[in-house]
């Protein structure tokens, strides 16, 4: 039987989810910022390594928001997973964190979330280190959609939560 | 040797370089006179550089003049709506009128098909229908031709927007992606209209009709080919509120496989 499951990337405007999206099911990216109005859906058939499972990722875009408050609520309902997107270049985009990933736990408990610092091409590992204080707790992975990197590891540990 | 040849000597020795530079001048003025008054002579001259300015000015036609023809043809278009219309109209006018006589030309072959099979069994069927109903069977042919027809139908988990299941006669469409989508543009619409209990029933995307059927825990949407009319719109909620009611149970829901087998079997065949 076809396993699907619904996976939305929530976080501020222009913090690289689409072009996550992009580089996971397209396996492409682009420099030119296009910004998503209301939502845009894709979606991925991938193979759980580890148990051979089939699962089809319909993955919902959602528009970037600088409050998480003002995300639609219809557009979270009947979520399997989050991606929490942040930019790793833009302080603003991570400064609420803490506050973000309890407003998505206490709404939707038992879901599991992956939160991700984007753009790593544009940050050395110095600048991790030296704000290892604020990421570690929170971020699971750092990611670049420009080169790929980590991209096909978040989608598949998040799938893997989902079966 | 007079005072005269001596004083002759004397200049040609004094102004000989001069005289020769005084010759050259001359010669020149005579070559350029040449070229300036015989056309054949200045063409092969003029030609070349002409020719070259021209390459350029053209080439920069689209960067020096462009933004000014734009602007120039913006206002005339703008103040001169009437006869912009006036032109374009006739050229627009035979588009349509092209289009719309191809459309007939196919409708009047497939009408004539149908009435040059005289002896078949559909035929003698559209007969019987038209003396039964008075209607004319031309009317009925146009009816059967423009019949909606389901394309395709799913079941659709509300929320989520993952299909439980579907059936279709031709697989052309993403299923997963449009049934997301419609769950999307249904949640905005109902978040736009804050109205928790009513909900979106029916969108049109060029030739198809989407009917949505809501439940509590899901919604089929129906994709409609042909005339979608209030008749069929009226038939298609009764079987599909037969189909939730009395087809369909709890645990066909969580069973894709019987629940595609049960949509193929009620919806298949033609419901009006």
């Amino acid at each position: 039987m076809k396993l699907s499951k619904k996976v939305v990337l929530i976080g501020h405007f222009g913090v690289g989810k689409s072009s996550l999206i992009r580089r996971f099911v397209e396996n492409t990216f682009t420099e030119d910022y296009k910004v998503t109005i209301g939502v845009h859906i894709l979606k991925k058939d991938i193979q759980i390594p580890e148990t051979n499972k089939d699962v089809t990722l319909v993955i919902w875009d959602l528009e970037g928001n600088d409050d998480i408050t003002n995300t639609r609520p219809s557009y979270l309902i009947g979520t399997h997973g989050f991606i929490y997107v942040f930019d790793l270049t833009r302080p603003n985009t991570y400064k609420n964190l803490e506050f973000d990933l309890n407003y998505i736990k206490e709404r939707y408990p038992n879901l599991p979330v992956k939160v991700i610092g984007n753009k790593k091409d544009l940050v050395t590992n110095e600048f991790i280190k030296e704000n290892k204080e604020i990421f570690k707790q929170y971020v699971d992975l750092y990611t670049s959609a420009k080169t790929g990197k980590n991209v096909e590891e978040v989608f598949n540990q998040l799938a893997k939560s989902l079966v | 040797m007079t005072q005269d040849d001596k004083l002759q000597i004397l200049k040609d020795i004094l102004l000989k370089d001069e005289h020769e530079y005084a010759l050259s001048l001359e010669q020149k003025l005579k070559d350029l006179e040449a070229v300036i008054n015989q056309q054949p002579n200045l063409s092969k001259k003029i030609n070349p550089i002409i020719d070259d300015k021209l390459l350029e000015f053209v080439e920069e036609i689209p960067e020096t003049l462009g933004p000014t023809i734009t602007e120039t043809l913006k206002a005339e278009i703008k103040n001169s709506q009437d006869a912009v219309v006036e032109a374009l109209y006739p050229i627009m006018g035979k588009m349509i009128k092209k289009y719309v006589q191809k459309e007939i030309q196919l409708l009047s072959e497939a009408i004539n098909n149908k009435m040059n099979n005289t002896f078949s069994f559909e035929s003698l069927k559209r007969r019987f229908r038209a003396k039964r109903s008075g209607v004319s069977e031309g009317d009925i042919i146009l009816q059967d031709h423009f019949k909606p027809t389901i394309e395709q139908i799913m079941v659709i988990e509300q929320g989520s927007g993952i299909v439980t299941s579907e059936y279709s006669k031709t697989q052309n469409i993403d299923q997963d992606t449009v049934a997301g989508m419609l769950t999307a543009i249904k949640s905005f619409a109902e978040d736009a209209f804050q109205a928790e209990t009513q909900n979106l029933e029916y969108i049109e995307y060029e030739n198809y009709h989407i009917h949505l059927q809501n439940f509590s825990n899901y919604y089929i949407a129906v994709v409609i080919s042909g005339a979608f009319t209030a008749t069929f719109r009226n038939k298609l909620e009764d079987k599909l509120l037969d189909f939730a009611q009395n087809v369909i149970n709890k645990t066909d829901l969580e069973n894709s496989s019987i629940l595609a087998t049960k949509l193929k079997a009620q919806f298949e065949h033609e419901i009006i």
